[in-house]
């Protein structure tokens, strides 16, 4: 055999084997899909992909069961929310500690990176009792406080702090000779050769937001107020077993629409979290 | 911007009571403000209360506590049995959940670090379930795995074999979430090490293979030691983000079947939000804090070690 | 008339000192280059007057006015930066005319400032351009234009040349040299070359470690180098540094001071005789040939080397013994701590 014919082989072997392991990765999405077309009866038959019988009705239970158009409402603008918040403080705080000399910077770094290690089921509890004392169990405020200040915002603090300590700092300095204040040279011309680092943020901060589920749990107690993950988990029966049609035909009208983004840019999605990956 | 003008007004030449390097620095923490008040109220004040909650016995009908001093961790590491069973479940997954994570995401890389024809296709396979919620993940791997009637053993019964009821049968159901939980996170691994493959200089590799190095041996002797960095930083996160796991064991397992899955993380949320403990459960919180600091702190310092 | 006034200015970073006491008076309209070796704080000074750096110790004026605790912007300086610092997402005309934009002038003023810079500079045909679709000699003349246009009292270059190729950076030193002549405004220039600093300056400014060592007009640098370190940074080639012995054989009319440990003479003021005309005679150990002339490495007796800087076409071939003479005026003697003497 030459080299050529190895090398040939070689790759089909790799090629075939990817195949097969992308399988557990691709399933999971086809059937969820499919059940969520299928009948009770037919969703315990015989397995089949294409569902013998169509059933719609499912995708319009799933709106009179719960308030799930409202709660999927409900996620999008808090994930809205978290982004948009996120994105102002932790490119302000990461320009500061990127390019300001100030009193209590290295402590600062240090309270922050130890942040990241900190789980968030550790300080769940006293924040729980935090947000009750203010008042604000079952409102979508420690939804947005909570991730916001909590260790995902740390992380995008520093991501933003490294992308800022990679930029030219003469053209900040330029900035500062054409009259800027501090502030104008971070929105005018810090902020503007930022976008990548920006849209990393924003995209993981989405999907973080987007995909909470512990603090959803313990805040909210009332449907109008559910977010998706929690609604998702929610529809049972009487008896507390899974309503299974309705559930997946629910858990398809989550996921489908932000596979499609993914699809679209997913190359932008993933440097994004090989970004926060590398400095988190 | 004028011609500079000779000043002689009274005060031009006195210094102005903000000095520039005070004005800078009072900028700085206002920069810093919302993010620093924000950790301060919502992390670390809360941080520091849990070491008070800890020791305190919260009474439900009088809603007050009651300070009990380290009755708490005693009651934990001592007394009541379920603690060392609950770390013993987490031990379990964390110890089957790494390894195979790491492997898996590393042999992926490894294929999938080089352009060839599809390899986007299989990048955005793998990372698929990174970006989908693990509730929705987990719910639709539970409806795959049921015992009867599931679409996996209804498979598994074409080619003559007789799955059990995964996620209820205790020698079952732990391998079952550990399996189901790598294949939703394998793909953030798989692309922290293919960046890191693509920063490797292609001429090393050449240079070895001018020299007669085989496959084997450049990944062995030349890659696998310049991944040694991203390694380590992929351990930690990975064993951190085990110890963490709630939402995907949640759904699936609920802790059961006879708590063989009731992990730490799974514990607290029960003892502090189901039976309202929350003394105990604080404690709880602390212990896993400590493990977690401890984790990351060996593996730093093996590391470190190793690389000298 | 006095344009600024640097009064025993410091800086400190930390615990070290940069800048250790610099006074400098610089008159209205003056060009001045700082030159020195780096690390020797030129370019901190620099942007201390600039208002980049704030100033540890000692006073800043800037017209009559103390410029310590004044903001960059409001001092009437303008910067070329070494990079030449352009906003990438910027056309060259907003990049020109962003100072104005942000200090709220006009925008019909704006426009007419902007094109009467950019008349100045030949910059009319580039100004719908981004940065990064020009060469490095037009960025740095949209740097120079930005800096025009603000019209101010202080142009502060550093380094402007240092990214450009030989041939450019020589076209660009006219360009600067009269673009001075022409706005006649005072400019300070920060540069490492000191042919830079020799060709452009009205003064140079010799630094060491965060100290003057000298400053003066380029004639006064090289005709009298009050020490052993200026003597040998302005000029190219380095000048000699013989023992104070040798001068009497170099030149047998000259008078030795007392206190000199050491003569210095410059390359080019060595002429060569035949062995038996000079006391001081040595053997050629290298020739570079560089066209215009030819660079002679004569090894000494003591085993230093003196070079020579040899205009004739009869090259004497290595190996060969040869005498050196010079003109005594064209010495120059330093004491013990490398005074001049």
């Amino acid at each position: 055999m030459t080299q050529r014919q190895i090398n040939v082989i070689y790759r089909s072997c790799w090629t075939i084997a990817l195949l097969i392991a992308a399988i557990p990765f691709i399933f999971p999405f086809v059937w969820m899909v499919s059940a969520g077309f299928k009948s009770t009866t037919e969703i315990f038959g015989t397995p089949t992909l294409i569902p013998r019988e169509w059933r719609f009705q499912n995708f319009v239970d799933v709106f009179t069961y719960q308030p799930f158009a409202r709660q999927y409402f409900n996620s999008l603008y808090i994930a809205v929310a978290v982004t948009a918040l996120t994105l102002v403080i932790s490119s302000l705080a990461g320009y500061a500690l990127a390019r300001m000399r100030f009193a209590g910077a290295g402590l600062l770094m240090l309270f922050f990176v130890s942040a990241l290690m900190v789980p968030e089921e550790v300080t769940i509890i006293p924040n729980f009792f935090l947000i009750r004392s203010m008042g604000l169990v079952d409102t979508h405020w420690p939804l947005i406080l909570l991730p916001t200040f909590g260790p995902h915002g740390v992380m995008a603090t520093f991501l933003m702090r490294q992308y800022f300590l990679a930029l030219p700092k003469e053209l900040e300095e330029a900035g500062k000779m054409d009259g800027l204040s501090r502030f104008g040279v971070w929105w005018r011309i810090a902020l503007p050769m930022s976008r990548p680092a920006l849209a990393a943020v924003a995209i993981i901060t989405f999907l973080f937001s987007w995909n909470l589920f512990l603090e959803p749990l313990i805040f909210l107690s009332s449907l109008e107020m559910f977010t998706l993950p929690l609604a998702l988990s929610n529809f049972n029966d009487s008896y507390g077993l899974p309503l299974w049609n309705l559930q997946l035909a629910a858990t398809s009208l989550a996921v489908v629409p932000i596979l499609i983004v993914y699809l679209i840019a997913q190359r932008q999605i993933i440097e994004s979290f090989a970004l926060s990956g590398v400095k988190g | 911007m004028a011609a500079v003008t000779h000043t002689n007004e009274p005060g031009a030449n006195r210094a102005p009571w903000l000095t520039l390097k005070y004005r800078e620095m009072l900028e700085a923490w206002l920069f810093i403000s919302p993010t620093f008040i924000g950790f301060l109220v919502f992390f670390l004040g809360p941080l520091v209360a849990i070491f008070y909650y800890s020791m305190t016995e919260w009474n439900l009908l009088s809603q007050q506590a009651a300070f009990v001093g380290l009755h708490n961790f005693n009651d934990a590491l001592l007394v009541n049995p379920d603690f060392w069973h609950v770390v013993r479940n987490s031990v379990i997954f964390a110890v089957g959940l790494v390894p195979f994570n790491m492997a898996l995401a590393l042999t992926l890389a490894l294929a999938l670090s080089r352009p060839f024809f599809g390899v986007v296709f299989f990048r955005t396979v793998f990372f698929a379930p990174v970006v989908t919620s693990a509730i929705a993940w987990a719910i639709v791997w539970k409806f795959l795995l049921q015992g009867e009637g599931g679409v996996i053993n209804q498979m598994l019964a074409l080619v003559g074999i007789d799955g059990p009821n995964w996620l209820r049968d205790p020698n079952w159901a732990m391998a079952a979430v550990i399996v189901t939980r790598v294949i939703k996170m394998v793909g953030l691994n798989m692309i922290l090490y293919i960046a890191a493959l693509q920063a490797i200089p292609r001429d090393y590799e050449e240079a070895a293979r001018l020299e007669g190095a085989s496959r084997w041996q450049i990944f062995r002797m030349i890659i696998w030691p310049l991944l040694a960095p991203t390694t380590l930083i992929i351990m930690v996160l990975t064993t951190i983000g085990s110890f963490k796991v709630f939402d995907h064991i949640y759904q699936m397992t609920g802790g059961g079947p006879e708590n063989g899955t009731l992990v730490l993380a799974f514990y607290i949320y029960q003892q502090g939000f189901k039976f309202f403990n929350v003394g105990y459960a604080s404690a709880l919180a602390i212990i896993m804090f400590v493990i977690v600091m401890a984790l990351t702190l060996v593996q730093v310092m093996l590391r470190r070690k190793e690389m000298e | 008339m006095t344009n600024l006034l640097l009064k025993n200015i410091e800086k400190r970073f930390g615990k070290t000192e940069v800048i250790r006491g610099v006074d400098l008076v610089i008159e209205h309209g003056e060009f001045v280059v700082f030159v020195g070796p780096s690390g020797c704080g030129k370019s901190t000074l620099l942007r201390m007057i600039s208002g980049l750096e704030d100033i540890s110790g000692g006073e800043l004026y800037i017209g009559n006015r103390l410029m310590n605790e004044i903001q960059a912007a409001k001092r009437g300086v303008a910067m070329v930066f070494q990079s030449y610092a352009l906003y990438p997402h910027l056309s060259v005309r907003d990049n020109m005319g962003f100072g104005l934009k942000v200090r709220k002038v006009s925008e019909e003023e704006r426009i007419r400032r902007v094109a009467a810079a950019a008349a100045t500079l030949k910059l009319e045909a580039l100004l719908d351009r981004f940065p990064r679709e020009l060469s490095g000699g037009q960025r740095q003349r949209v740097a120079i234009g930005r800096a025009i246009v603000g019209n101010p009292a202080v142009f502060l270059f550093d380094e402007p040349l240092s990214n450009l190729d030989a041939e450019l950076r020589v076209h660009m030193r006219s360009e600067i040299a009269a673009l001075h002549k022409r706005l006649s405004t005072t400019m300070i220039y920060v540069t490492h070359d000191q042919i830079e600093a020799m060709t452009l300056a009205d003064k140079i400014v010799v630094l060491r470690d965060g100290r003057i060592e000298q400053v003066g007009s380029p004639r006064e640098l090289y005709e009298n180098p009050a020490n052993q370190f200026v003597a040998q940074f302005i000029g190219s080639p380095r000048m000699n540094i013989l023992p104070a012995a040798n001068a009497a054989m170099l030149a047998p009319n000259s008078t030795t001071p007392v206190t000199a440990k050491s003569v210095g003479i410059r390359p080019e003021h060595i002429a060569i005789v035949s062995s038996s005309e000079s006391a001081l005679r040595g053997k050629v150990a290298l020739c570079e040939y560089t066209g215009a002339v030819t660079l002679m490495h004569v090894q000494l007796p003591n085993e230093q080397t003196c070079l020579v800087v040899h205009d004739k076409n009869e090259v004497p071939p290595p190996g060969s013994e040869l005498g050196l003479i010079a003109e005594p005026a064209n010495l120059h003697f330093f004491d013990q701590k490398g005074q001049a003497a």
